[in-house]
């Protein structure tokens, strides 16, 4: 399936991209797919679909534009 | 005692005057410094109802016990006034070499009062302080008049100083130094301009007359080389604080078009990654071992230091989208001393306002060429800028037709660039700082987007929003640090206990230096209630925009979504019942009492029923 990653903020300097379109397997995790474009399971600070919080069990679907944000706290 | 000179320096610009005046140790117990001590001044010395632009409100600069000694960050200081913006309490930060200078010159605070007859230079040297004229700086911006004064008083002098807009008394201008710094943003430069002051220099010789424990020095220097190590680890500096656009863009919290959209298309192309691409130099502030000034070149070729929040403002909000023409703006406001985030949302408005049939003129959004010309008129009153300096709670007033419900700002102060249509939590933290709205006092956002739904109004979200404030707003504006590295790299807030362990010999728990901040806030609710006695819980209300569906997003996550009003309410209610505060939002007798403000009470009583 083809899911959008959007990488945000210093993360970008670690995965070497901003935003791709990657062909994933059907019902990979969220924690799946942070260590396949090589960001330690830790380091996100928040993982999101449609704005919504996602946990890093959680499934994604066909399609779905999924961001990767550092743990921002705040200028 | 420890940690504190205990000393602050008096200065009258009317006679001309200065005096030493020892503080005690009951006072700096109670208040620490920053924030706390120059609310108390002011709240003591301030008679009600005076104009923030006459000689009687007071200019205070005032630090805390580890200011000026080297640990991680802690080269800033605290500016205080009443606000000519707000009409409340008003103070901001900034880093500059001031605040090592005043404390080695003897002091930990310093009080101007009065007006002067021209203007003046107040120079400070040890314990002489000498009154030089300014009439060769006047008229002149911030970055050549900041030049000169380090040419004639020398590279090592502390500096803080206005521009044509805090000369003019533009109700949003800052206080300026280090050619990049600024504070203030309710209008501290306007108090200095209103007194003709154009510039403060500081000169110190002496070593800081302070014993602080034998272990500091050794600890505070190993804490300077591991919180520079975890920025290295982290690259977080790479992008800054601008590296939040993309991620407000993406969860819809940007601030486009007058806040009426929260993300953009476009909005790719002045986020984090172009402004580290275009990165031409990095600058901090004193005693900072991980600089958050990124410096690029504006469309005129000139150094312009940008982050997230005049991105945000004189980018998105105003739908310009080149880089270097949102540095132009910057670079503009930053000479002519505006603060950045209230010239960005007085110029949308203005736009918003024009197309909407409720002001006249031509100014339209995305176009940055007419927008550094307006800034040039705010900063020096001329035309439309007469009003457009006043800020968009004046303006709304004058526009009328209904402009008043997207004039986006609270208790006059504009909101910084986080669009809470639909974040409620974010929404309450502006709504509740006691500055008007700004961001420093709880970023909540972050963990209401990953903690909670984000259409809840649960309790969680205001004990948040106190725990935040108690830190940043408190602990941070009262010991004067920055909190970034706390805030951005996790560094822990046990290490500030220890810090003020160290330097005052005091062995107090985070938790005894938060209700230091409970104390704070308490008072400056108070400040806010004595200068406005028919205080209304409406006004801790975000913009009347936030609630109205006409205003919600069209298309994208929140589509059609924007904040309830019941809901709100409640949340507020909530948050006013976890600080002891009663319905209105004014402290009751008893969180006056438990917090040691009996005094503060019974001079509040005459001008405000309480419960």
């Amino acid at each position: 399936m083809q899911v959008t990653v959007r990488v945000v903020g210093h993360l970008v300097y670690k995965t070497g991209f901003g935003e791709k379109i990657l062909e994933l397997p059907s019902g990979i995790t969220v924690s799946e797919l942070i260590r396949r474009i090589g960001l330690d399971e830790n380091v996100p600070g928040m993982v999101t679909r449609n704005g919504a919080c996602l946990l890093p069990g959680d499934e994604l679907n066909p399609g779905d534009r999924i961001v990767i944000a550092p743990a921002y706290s705040g200028g | 005692m420890k940690g504190w000179i205990g000393k602050l320096l008096r200065v009258n610009l009317s006679e001309r005057s200065f005096r030493s005046e020892p503080y005690d140790e009951a006072f700096a117990q109670k208040w620490i410094g920053g924030r706390g001590m120059a609310l108390k001044i002011l709240w003591d010395e301030l008679k009600p109802g005076i104009d923030p632009l006459g000689p009687e409100n007071k200019f205070i600069v005032a630090l805390g016990p580890i200011s000026g000694v080297p640990a991680p960050n802690t080269g800033k200081a605290v500016v205080a006034a009443k606000s000519p913006l707000t009409g409340g309490y008003g103070d901001g930060n900034l880093g500059t070499r001031v605040t090592a200078q005043l404390r080695k010159a003897g002091y930990d605070l310093l009080v101007v009062e009065g007006r002067a007859e021209a203007p003046t230079i107040l120079a400070i040297e040890d314990d002489r302080v000498e009154f030089h004229p300014a009439d060769s700086l006047w008229g002149r911006g911030t970055y050549d008049a900041e030049e000169a004064l380090q040419r004639a008083y020398g590279k090592s002098a502390g500096i803080l100083l206005i521009g044509q807009a805090g000369e003019n008394q533009v109700r949003y201008a800052v206080v300026r130094s280090l050619q990049g710094r600024a504070g203030g943003r309710p209008g501290m430069g306007a108090v200095m301009g209103s007194k003709q002051l154009k510039a403060i220099v500081v000169k110190g010789s002496s070593e800081i007359p302070l014993s602080f424990h034998e272990d500091y020095r050794a600890t505070t220097r190993a804490d300077l080389k591991k919180v520079h190590q975890l920025d290295r680890q982290s690259g977080w500096s790479r992008q800054g604080t601008a590296g939040v656009l993309a991620w407000c863009n993406e969860v819809a919290a940007l601030p486009v078009r007058n806040f009426r959209k929260t993300s953009h298309p476009d909005a790719w192309r002045i986020d984090g990654e172009r402004v580290d691409a275009a990165r031409v130099a990095t600058y901090g502030c004193p005693f900072c071992v991980f600089p958050c000034g990124i410096a690029v070149h504006d469309r005129e070729g000139r150094e312009s230091e940008l982050d997230y929040e005049n991105i945000g403002l004189l980018g998105s909000n105003l739908e310009i989208f080149e880089l270097d023409q949102v540095a132009s703006l910057n670079y503009l406001c930053d000479d002519y001393g505006l603060d950045t985030i209230s010239a960005g949302s007085v110029l949308a408005f203005y736009a918003d306002a024009i197309e909407h049939g409720a002001a006249e003129g031509s100014f339209r959004f995305g176009d940055a060429e007419a927008a550094k010309a307006l800034l040039g008129l705010i900063a020096r009153r001329q035309g439309v800028g007469n009003l457009l300096a006043d800020g968009v709670m004046r303006m709304g007033r004058a526009f009328g037709k209904g402009s008043e419900a997207y004039a986006m700002h609270v208790k006059g102060l504009e909101i910084s660039a986080y669009n809470c249509k639909f974040i409620p939590g974010m929404a309450l933290a502006y709504g509740t700082s006691p500055i008007g709205a700004h961001h420093k006092e709880a970023w909540v956002i972050t963990y209401e987007l990953k903690e909670t739904p984000r259409d809840s109004y649960g309790i969680e979200k205001a004990r948040k929003v106190i725990e935040l404030q108690r830190i940043r707003g408190g602990l941070f504006e009262f010991i004067v640090s920055c909190r970034f590295p706390w805030v951005e790299l996790g560094w822990d807030l046990d290490h500030y206990a220890g810090y003020f362990r160290m330097a005052t010999g005091l062995n107090w728990s985070l938790d005894d230096l938060y209700r230091v901040g409970d104390r704070i806030y308490a008072l400056m609710k108070a400040f806010w209630a004595r200068e406005f006695p028919n205080w209304s819980r409406k006004m801790d209300y975000p913009p009347p925009a936030w609630f109205d569906p006409t205003y919600a997003d069209r298309e994208g996550i929140i589509a059609g979504k924007v904040l309830e009003v019941e809901q709100y309410d409640r949340l507020l209610s909530l948050y006013y019942h976890l600080r002891g505060w009663d319905e209105r939002g004014i402290p009751t007798r008893r969180t006056f009492k438990d917090l040691e403000l009996g005094e503060e009470m019974k001079a509040l009583e005459p001008w405000v029923r309480l419960e």
